[in-house]
């Protein structure tokens, strides 16, 4: 094997230094959120499909109940309580977009009216688990500057 | 910071999430979810404290606005605590943002939720 061949080989980085980022295009890492969205079993899909349109890459949906409104309604067997608890790891800046679509379902969807509500995360190990929930993929526009360019067209 | 709404979590034996729903429904609570898990506790903690844990658990989730956690907490303390059948634990994380709450949800017992959190500000005294 000649040195052009191994020079062939080699990964390019001569364009390496064009790629990196100018130091004022930096940002300090998004805040995460634990979003809690509590609906009727039957629509968990479908609330958890809508989440995770918005760089969403973990969710657990819990079975759960809901709690009978009165007693005599439950002993009629009248109160349909299966619930679904659908816990997301969502992005802070992403955070009201998500609010505002979840109002907006909770309103439209025929059964679907539901409860939703975030606590913010103070801490995560590990950098490959910090870029997994917030969805960071190099080189890819970031999604939030997206929606917003998008609604400025 | 201050959030408007709180989330409370109260773990308890399985069975008894309606004792912890009566709880904080008498201290302005509307309604609450439950979820079924599975607790696991050190077995030489068991020992040495001589306590049996039931694996069994409710981890019932209570939405409610800051102003009634203390006395709920507290509430839930004297009802299902750690001391009692339940064996429960119950503490609140803060809520920074809400969807879904009718405006109306917490408009009643907002008085006893009052004396509740006057007398409930120091619950390791609640036995004494």
């Amino acid at each position: 094997m000649n040195e052009q061949d191994l020079k062939q080989r080699r990964p390019d980085r001569s364009d390496k230094k064009s790629v990196r980022k100018h130091p004022a295009d930096l940002t300090a890492p998004k805040k995460l959120k634990l979003l809690f969205t509590v609906v009727d079993r039957k629509k968990a899909e479908l609330y958890s499909d809508l989440i995770g349109q918005y760089s969403v890459n973990l969710q657990i949906i819990l079975p759960g109940e809901g709690t009978a409104k009165t007693e005599t309604l439950r002993l009629l067997g009248l109160d349909d309580t299966a619930r679904a608890v659908i816990v997301s790891v969502i992005r802070d800046d992403l955070a009201p977009a998500i609010f505002e679509m979840l109002e907006e379902r909770f309103q439209t969807v025929r059964g679907g009216k539901g409860i939703a509500w975030s606590v913010p995360m103070t801490s995560a190990v590990g950098v490959a688990i910090y870029q997994f929930l917030s969805d960071y993929r190099e080189g890819r526009e970031d999604p939030a500057r997206a929606n917003e360019r998008g609604r400025e067209k | 910071m201050t959030f408007s709404h709180e989330c409370i979590v109260c773990i308890v034996n399985t069975g008894f999430s309606d004792a912890v729903m009566d709880a904080a429904r008498e201290f302005g609570a509307r309604g609450g979810t439950v979820i079924h898990g599975r607790g696991t506790a050190s077995q030489e903690a068991e020992r040495f404290f001589g306590i049996s844990i039931q694996p069994d658990k409710e981890m019932v989730l209570i939405l409610v606005p800051h102003d009634l956690t203390d006395a709920i907490l507290y509430a839930l303390y004297r009802a299902v605590g750690l001391k009692t059948p339940g064996q429960g634990i119950a503490f609140s994380l803060p809520v920074d943002q809400v969807v879904g709450l009718s405006s109306l949800s917490f408009g009643e017992n907002r008085e006893g939720a009052a004396k509740g959190a006057d007398s409930g500000k120091n619950p390791e005294n609640a036995d004494q």
